[in-house]
């Protein structure tokens, strides 16, 4: 049983539907969800004014259509689903401690800012800021799991303490940027200036990369950990070679403006 | 030139952020003009002498003329009636006028962002991220010894910069102007600024930020390997001179221009830059400053700070002031479609956005205030003619640095000023939100009849 | 139309009167207090409620240059705390530093009506004005910096006194200030010099000006007395925040001698122990000079665990805790006046030094005797928000609570003070003191901080409850200038306040000695420098003691 949300008609001005998450629409019944508040602009809207709503009572959810108007979807949820078919605008699952999201097409920027623990799985690309701190924050996101099957736009995991990002295809500029730990992964090509202001952490790039003047080569090398993630991600249906899985890998160390204790792997043909 | 010639003295020139103030106007009273502007450079000189007062309608209604009430009347119901509506210029008008349209934009629930988000907005954000040390123009004349300008090119856009402010002039513990200085200019081409400095270093173009953090990495006493100069077009030997000049200063000063915030790596730039300061304070005394453009943004940064908490980019859609660049700021708000009428004031989007933001104002009602005809008011839905501030009206304009400045006007304009005409329009705009909310009957329980 | 209103049945409170908890009726009409009011009047019914007098924060940061800097640099701290508008208020952003409206709208919740911004550079005073007019219900002043100001010390060095008297009275007249601030007097020059460094002891000559901070202090002690300013010198005292720094404290009121002077945030400067180890406790030496010396006043600028931030014009100071922060940091000189620090800053209760802070600030308000000296602050937000008075409060009235909180807080400091042992509990009536009643009669504004005949009807209406924390949070009404602006815990209605300020006379032929330096050494022209009469919204001229 889930709770089915069909957009009938499409906003002319940005929807904000943070109440679209299963901690607040998992106890209720089809005619409740239907008058739960949205916000179209300025104007308190209710969810019937946009989707046809089916089911009732469940902590799974299905969103149906192009969502790319509507914001704040999964906006601190902390268990449940939400399966959405279609594109989704900006800010999904924002500080989300719990559940999962999964987007068959593309998503907006901001995607699971400061997010804490939880699942996001995006089949289409993503925008700017996937899993990144607000603007000022001094950490972005403190756990949890992000995985984009295509490509993703600047600032991936801008100050990220923990929890794994995935970039199928290629990333932005300052991947990792600011970054206090966690690891990213960017299968595709980096932007520039990736890692800069590093502290800790790791990202990996399977493509070489031209790397800021503040990163020291220091060794090539085989880091078991690596298979686990990749492997892993394999079973994900992303894009693993074999002989990255058992492969070798340049590591390069900085950012040396920090504490020098952060690495940037990148895949050694 | 007739007799009735009126001399303003310590008047100030609000063309950009140098707002210098301390020029002598020659006002000729008869035929509204300024006839002579002693001090001004040749920005300021044009500035004066372009503001003529041209016969006209104070107000249009798509396009036709319109009686003052009837034009304000119109614009608050288009604003009151609009889901997402946007405020957005406000960098050449007074604070005055800018409080009013913040207040405007936070009655309607509307969105309100400046000139800022399209100059040195990626500043501000960098300020948020990294903090950073600053001061006073007058600092820079007192005590700099040590000072370098970064993408921009002052002698064209701030002409008086280096005289007034940071090269020549002399200050307290620099009692011999340039001599006591050591200026530096950062830049991917000669300009008009070059021949000013000690010191040039051409940086390869959207090499800014590699320059930049290899001098931190410098700063902080690490090795930065050769190649930086196949990197950057700057040589490890330049580039450790250079650093060894700025730890050993007594007082340096880096400014920013907007080859920084607008090309690629923007916030980071400026952030890179700032955190250089902040570095070499670890060995002397060190400042940054972005070299603001327009006469007053300033202000517009510090009124829309006071009073939402945040400078520029901020939503009220939820009653309350959000901030987002990026999503609340004007070029992406209009790019995406996402606005539905627009109150424009002080500023010709229509002239100089992506084209996408112009299709897209081109779509919704436009209110707009300007001193002139412009590709802006062409297309608005309800166009005011305002007098020039500065010029025609008083007020408060704030400096780059943060000094504000009372203005000193020259002649009266036939216009009203932009700060009367948004005044009566927050009134009636407050007035129409109550009317809406008791008609929706929110509100009416909780609010007590006032005594008063 | 005059509007009257009677409020009856309420207990009042109104130490400057003698009332002590007396139910009495308060009669208002058009704005003041009188005798009684017409039988038509509104009525109040304050049974079960307790009256006070408005609060009056003698010293806190709430607008200006350094504010707004602060404000800017912090989304991060607003964004989870927003303050939604009403039809009759507008909207805001909370945090540690609010915006304005947002600040105006909070004191009035809290029952505060007054509040008075402690640092402005001249340059500045502008701005602030501006800020000020936009911080609703409270009236409003502020103290202009000049403890650092170069052109007065350069008149000291001098021994031009007398000159250096009237520049004093024409700077707060060009600025329309309440008072002059001293921070950290002397210490600008070094701090802006190659070294970034500081003046360490009281009688130390800084190098660029050849005065010392004692001979400033001095200087405008004479100076603000003898021009007769309702508020004496505010001077934060050299070595803030640094071990062992009581001593600099005990000089600094030893300087004044039996002269007027008032001390800003003296838990920051109550420390024993050694210089660059971890401070101990010397709120008792404090303590027992303040008790003693009735020409001393001063607020307390408690320290409350959580969120804070740092704004400062001790820039090195802010620079010193840049490094403890690890964070963003910023520092702002002003020419010829100033210098600022900004560092967002979190106080937790395990760490040893904010735990010390925290409890020193108590001690203090435990073991004073005259509680018409020793003012509530937190100095915010250095110490923390205004917001946290209601906390501070109980913690004061209710030692059981004190307790709890202390057996939280690290133990190896809270064991080398006093505060385990101290019980005594402050009452309603020694609260309205500290809140209220004291601060006003510091700051020598007669009509303020009492509820007599001839007061402003700036008064505050509490539920008495068991828990005070929840009773100070909440006013049931708060009355502005005889307006209603909350009632029955609702903002009805809106109200811009006034700006209080004085205008000490001075000799015009002062600024002959000041224009040429001025034309020397700032950047704006001397005579689009003094603050016009447009920057008053509503004003009051608080006269001086000659005028």
């Amino acid at each position: 049983m889930t709770i089915s949300l069909s957009l009938h008609t499409q906003p002319d001005v940005p929807l904000e539907a943070e109440l679209i998450s299963p901690d607040k629409l998992a106890g209720l019944t089809t005619a409740e969800i239907e008058k739960q508040t949205v916000e179209h602009g300025n104007q308190k809207t209710t969810i019937a004014d946009f989707f046809t709503v089916a089911g009732e009572k469940s902590d799974s959810l299905v969103l149906e259509g192009d969502l790319s108007k509507i914001k704040h979807i999964g906006s601190g949820m902390s268990f449940g689903k939400i399966n959405i078919n279609g594109d989704v605008g900006a800010h999904l699952g924002t500080a989300m401690s719990g559940g999962e999201i999964v987007v068959e097409g593309n998503v907006g920027d901001w995607l699971a800012p400061e997010m804490l623990a939880g699942r996001v799985e995006v089949k289409g690309n993503a925008g700017h800021m996937v899993g990144s701190a607000y603007r000022g924050s001094p950490a972005g996101i403190l756990g949890g799991e992000i995985i984009i099957h295509g490509n993703a736009r600047n600032e991936v995991g801008h100050a990220m303490r923990n929890g794994m990002i995935v970039i199928g295809g290629d990333s932005g500029d300052f991947t990792g940027v600011n970054m206090l730990a966690g690891t990213i992964i960017v299968l595709g090509e980096l932007g520039i200036r990736t890692g800069a202001g590093l502290r800790r952490g790791s990202v990996v790039c399977m493509k070489n990369s031209k790397l800021l003047p503040t990163f020291s080569y220091s060794c090539v090398y085989q880091p078991t950990y690596l298979r686990l993630y990749l492997l892993y991600l394999q079973s994900l249906g992303l894009g693993i070679r074999e002989e990255q899985i058992m492969g070798h890998y340049e590591r390069w160390c900085g950012d040396i403006i920090e504490f020098n204790r952060g690495e940037i792997l990148l895949y050694h043909e | 030139m007739s007799e009735n010639i009126k001399i303003v003295k310590n008047a100030t020139c609000t063309f950009c952020g140098c707002v210098c103030d301390d020029m002598e106007l020659t006002v000729d009273l008869d035929k509204k003009q300024i006839i002579k502007a002693k001090n001004a450079c040749v920005l300021g000189r044009a500035w004066f002498a372009e503001h003529t007062i041209q016969e006209g309608p104070v107000a249009l209604i798509d396009g036709k003329e319109s009686k003052l009430e009837d034009a304000i009347e119109e614009a608050a119901q288009t604003l009151t009636k609009a889901k997402f509506p946007i405020t957005y210029g406000l960098s050449d008008t007074t604070c005055e006028a800018q409080r009013q349209a913040v207040a405007i934009t936070d009655f309607i629930r509307g969105t309100i962002d400046t000139t800022t988000s399209v100059c040195h907005g990626p500043s501000g954000l960098a300020f948020q991220g990294v903090g950073e040390s600053t001061m006073t123009l007058g600092e820079v004349k007192n005590r700099a010894d040590f000072v370098m300008y970064w993408g921009g090119n002052p002698a064209e856009s701030h002409p008086r910069h280096f005289t007034r402010y940071s090269v020549t002039p002399k200050g307290m513990f620099t009692p011999n102007g340039k001599k006591d200085r050591t200026v530096v200019l950062v830049d991917v081409r000669r300009t008009a600024s070059t021949p000013v400095a000690d010191i040039f270093l051409q940086v390869k173009p959207g090499k800014d930020f590699e320059l930049a953090w290899a001098m931190r990495a410098l700063v902080k006493g690490h090795t930065v390997d050769a190649s930086i100069e196949e990197e950057t077009g700057i040589s490890l030997e330049v580039l450790t001179d250079l650093v060894e000049r700025m730890k050993n200063c007594n007082y340096g000063v880096l400014f920013m221009g907007m080859g920084l915030t607008m090309t690629r790596g923007r916030h980071f730039n400026s952030g890179a830059i700032m955190a250089l300061a902040t570095d070499l304070n670890e060995f002397t005394h060190f400042v940054a400053k972005p070299v603001r453009g327009h006469g007053n943004v300033t202000g517009a940064d510090n009124v829309v700070s006071w009073q939402t908490g945040y400078p520029f980019g901020v939503n009220f859609s939820k009653g309350y002031p959000r901030f987002n660049p990026g999503e609340f700021t004007t070029v992406d708000t209009l790019s995406r479609g996402d606005a539905d009428a627009a109150l424009i004031i002080a500023s010709d989007p229509a002239a100089n956005f992506p084209q996408a933001a112009i299709n897209h104002l081109h779509k919704i009602p436009v209110v707009s205030f300007d001193t002139k005809e412009t590709a802006t008011s062409q297309l608005a839905h309800v166009a005011f003619r305002t007098s020039t501030y500065g010029i025609n009206t008083g007020g408060t304009a704030y400096r780059m640095d943060d000094v504000p400045i009372t203005l000193r006007p020259a002649f009266e304009s036939p216009f009203p000023s932009d700060e009367e005409i948004l005044t009566a329009l927050k009134k009636r705009v407050h007035e129409l939100v109550i009317a809406k909310s008791r008609s929706q009957g929110a509100g009416t329980a909780k609010v007590a009849a006032p005594i008063r | 139309m005059t509007s009257y209103i009677r409020i009856s049945n309420g207990k009042v409170y109104d130490p400057s009167n003698n009332v002590d908890g007396q139910i009495q009726d308060i009669c208002i009409e058009n704005g003041k207090i009188v005798e009684t009011v017409p039988a038509d009047a509104r009525k109040i019914d304050a049974s079960g409620m307790v009256i006070m007098p408005g609060g009056v924060d003698i010293h806190c940061h709430i607008a200006g240059p350094k504010v707004n800097l602060a404000r800017k640099l912090q989304p991060e701290d607003h964004r989870h705390d927003p303050h939604p508008g009403t039809l009759h208020t507008r909207s805001g952003s909370g945090g540690t530093v609010p915006s304005t409206f947002a600040t105006g709208y909070r004191y009035a919740t809290l029952g505060y009506t007054t509040a008075m911004e402690a640092a402005v550079t001249p340059i500045g005073a502008r701005h602030t004005l501006e800020e000020l007019h936009d911080t609703p219900v409270i009236d409003k002043g502020f103290y202009v910096l000049l403890g650092n100001n170069i052109f007065l010390q350069q008149l000291l060095k001098e021994g031009r006194k007398e000159e250096f008297k009237q520049a004093v009275a024409w700077w707060i007249n060009s600025t329309k200030a309440y008072t002059t601030k001293l921070v950290n007097p002397g210490g600008d020059e070094p701090w802006k010099g190659k070294k970034n460094s500081n003046v360490s002891d009281i009688d130390e000559k800084v190098t660029e000006t050849d005065i010392s901070p004692r001979q400033i202090i001095d200087a405008f002690i004479d100076a603000v007395n003898e021009l007769g300013l309702p508020h004496p010198p505010h001077v934060h005292c050299n070595n803030l925040g640094h071990s062992g720094n009581f001593k600099t404290t005990l000089e600094t009121m030893r300087t004044a001698g039996d002269r007027r002077v008032h001390l800003a945030h003296i838990q920051f400067h109550s420390y024993a122990g050694e210089i660059g180890k971890n401070p101990g406790s010397a709120a008792r030496e404090i303590a027992d000079y303040v008790n003693d010396h009735p020409n001393i006043s001063c607020d307390v600028g408690q320290v409350m665990f959580g969120k804070s931030t740092i704004m400062t014009a001790d820039a090195p100071l802010a620079y010193m805790l840049r490094g403890i922060a690890k964070g963003k940091w910023v520092n702002a000189d002003t020419e010829c006046e100033s210098g600022c620090g900004i560092v967002p800053f979190k106080y937790q209760e395990h760490v040893y030094v904010h735990a010390m802070q925290w409890a020193i600030g108590l001690e203090l308000f435990l073991l004073s005797k005259d509680p018409w000296r020793i003012i509530l602050s937190t100095d915010h937000p250095n110490g923390g928000s205004f917001m946290n008075y209601p906390k501070l409060i109980k913690l004061l009235m209710d030692s059981s609570f004190r307790k709890e909180e202390l057996s939280r807080a690290n133990q190896k400091a809270i064991n080398k003070t006093l505060l385990p042992e101290l019980d005594r509990e402050y009452s309603l009536n020694e609260i309205a003191i500290i809140t209220r009643a004291g601060p006003a009669r510091c700051l020598g504004l007669s009509n303020k901080g009492h509820l007599g005949v001839g007061a402003d009807a700036d008064i505050t209406i509490y539920d008495d409850q068991q828990d005070k924390e929840l009773m100070f949070n909440a006013p049931r009404y708060v009355f502005k200038s005889g307006i209603p602006v909350i009632s029955n815990h609702e903002f009805c209605e809106d109200h811009t306040g006034k700006l209080l300020h004085v205008a000490p006379d001075y000799d015009e032929s002062i600024v002959d000695s000041v224009r040429p330096f001025f034309e020397n050494y700032y950047s704006i022209e001397f005579d689009n420098y003094a603050v016009d009469d447009s920057y008053l919204h509503d004003h009051e001229i608080i006269p001086t003691i000659n005028q």
